[in-house]
């Protein structure tokens, strides 16, 4: 794979909460308008829009899909748009193809956005979706699986061949909300971060999941504006240049998942987007992992070989990824601490990675940002795709 | 009327059959006589679960079927206790698995027949039918009697 051509040198974001009041084009007007401003250029610069598939909102698929939005906001140099869909890998493939637009010349600036607004979708429906998506509906779903249950066997296996505690496993959560209590657009904005041992309070889900181990479903969005790295570098202002990538599928049917493959594939496309990048594991500066599950995140951590194995959860209760810790680690809470908006959280933490190497991420802002890795994955964990972004061009 | 009542007049609470592929057909039929079928591959001996139109391995046509032993392990589990579909809430709580079949595959099941905290990662178990309706037996698994 050959990386390191496109820079992100625009965001715009709306703060994740619950807001019905918001109509979803509410949303993408102000998210897409904020990019375009922030990135110096104009509505007219634009040469192509892609959306980040919204999940559970089929109206808004379609309505993307058939081309609204560039007509909408008046991108009259607007050569194509899409709707690309990988479930929460959405938006690595978004700004695959932003690259691939930006290299054989289609567009010289790409917008790439997601919205969801889930607290106007009918309970049932939601219930409907989220029940059937990613789970086999002859082997799986008639036996009573839920997303909750796929991550609670995961961890249960993880927890029995690590030995890795229950304590150690609610101490991820808490971690993850220090870092989301800091960052003004997460759900957890301001609010206390619960202990371990408060996270083992909570109501049981099914095992080992606790409810506070679980998701808030949200509302937002946000976006970005792509061009190639020389571009960026001519236009001599802060961004995030791409640097190094590399992706494993592993299998859709989480039935089907060998759990060695996955985790090798975690650690294998880390080493190899590194090793494009040009840089070595000790020059990243922040893990942001994407998992939308804490369980997930000492299997990760293992994987990346930041932690011994066996040792993710005790890295985590010690403190070590939290805010103020050594090792700067989803610097926005992740799904668990931003609140979850289907596929846009796989946008949220593109945006959070610019955000800290353009040095602009307020409280949270890693000092001497200058690499970050960033994953995202899709479905119930079908895929890792490893990306490496610094604040320089190759 | 209570509260789950109420909610549940919102949600549909019919409980969800196997879509059913055309090369499925057979499992569900074995199921029906109470066997556990599987497909093997008579051109690479691979023994296939979930069932194929062809060999996954070599993409052979020629697949036939064999009842397996009925025997397995518990890879790994967890027990649900809330948060789950309507439809289901009147199983709670229920134990969600994959089991490795003896004969290699792994499958999804439910774990019957066993107190949730009994239920260990390495349990031996076997398959028992729990009947949907009258087209659809899901296998379940419950521990090997000691």
């Amino acid at each position: 794979m050959k990386s390191g051509k496109i820079a992100i040198i625009g965001v715009g974001e709306v703060p994740t909460r619950t807001m019905p009041e918001r109509s979803r084009w509410d949303i993408i007007y102000d998210t897409c308008m904020e990019a375009v401003r922030d990135s110096g250029l104009t509505k007219s610069d634009i040469g192509a829009v892609i959306s980040t598939s919204p999940q559970a909102q089929p109206q808004l698929t379609a309505e993307l899909a058939f081309g609204k939005l560039p007509e909408e906001l008046g991108f009259e140099n607007c050569r194509d748009t899409c709707v690309v869909n990988a479930g929460g890998a959405g938006t690595s493939n978004c700004l695959r193809l932003a690259e691939q637009y930006i290299n054989s010349g289609v567009a010289e600036a790409v917008l790439v956005h997601h919205v969801t607004v889930h607290s106007t979708i009918a309970v049932p429906d939601l219930i409907a979706f989220f029940a059937t998506a990613g789970v086999d509906l002859q082997w799986e779903y008639p036996f009573g699986s839920t997303y909750n249950i796929i991550m609670g066997l995961m961890a249960n296996r993880y927890m029995h061949e690590s030995g890795c505690t229950p304590l150690e496993m609610a101490s991820v959560v808490t971690a993850l909300r220090s870092w989301a209590s800091r960052d003004p657009n997460s759900i957890f904005y301001g609010k206390a971060v619960p202990s371990p041992e408060k996270v083992l309070e909570s109501a049981m889900l099914n095992t080992p999941l606790h409810k506070r181990e679980s998701n808030i479903l949200a509302d937002g969005g946000c976006a970005m504006v792509v061009v190639s790295a020389e571009r960026a570098r001519k236009m001599g202002k802060p961004a995030a240049y791409k640097l190094g990538e590399s992706v494993r599928y592993f299998s859709a049917t989480p039935m089907m998942r060998n759990f060695e493959k996955m985790v090798y594939g975690l650690r294998d496309t880390a080493k190899e987007a590194i090793a494009e990048a040009g840089i070595t594991k000790e020059d990243v500066n922040i893990w942001n992992v994407y998992l939308a599950y804490p369980l997930a995140h000492p299997i990760m951590a293992e994987a990346l070989e930041i932690a011994p194995f066996g040792q993710g959860g005790k890295y985590f209760l010690d403190g070590r990824m939290s805010f103020g810790g050594d090792i700067p680690w989803s610097t926005i809470g992740e799904a668990p601490g931003r609140g979850h908006t289907g596929s846009g959280v796989s946008s949220a933490v593109y945006v959070e990675t610019a955000r800290q190497l353009m040095g602009r991420a307020g409280e949270r802002q890693v000092p001497n940002c200058s690499y970050v890795y960033q994953n995202t994955s899709g479905g119930s964990g079908f895929n890792n795709i490893a990306t490496i972004w610094g604040r320089e061009p190759k | 009327m209570s509260t789950q009542e109420s909610q549940a007049n919102q949600f549909d609470m019919t409980r969800p059959l196997p879509v059913v592929q055309p090369w499925s057909e057979a499992f569900w039929e074995g199921a029906r006589e109470g066997k556990l079928l599987l497909q093997h591959c008579k051109s690479c001996g691979a023994m296939i679960f979930y069932p194929r139109k062809f060999c996954p391995e070599c993409w052979s046509a020629e697949i036939g079927w064999k009842e397996a032993s009925g025997r397995a392990t518990i890879y790994t589990f967890s027990t649900a206790y809330d948060m789950v579909e309507p439809r289901f809430w009147t199983d709670i709580p229920y134990t969600i698995a994959y089991v490795d079949l003896k004969e290699g595959p792994r499958m999804m099941t439910r774990i019957v027949e066993c107190a949730p905290a009994d239920i260990k990662i390495g349990m031996e178990v076997e398959v028992v039918f729990h009947k949907l309706d009258d087209k659809f037996f899901l296998p379940y698994f419950r521990p090997v009697a000691k």
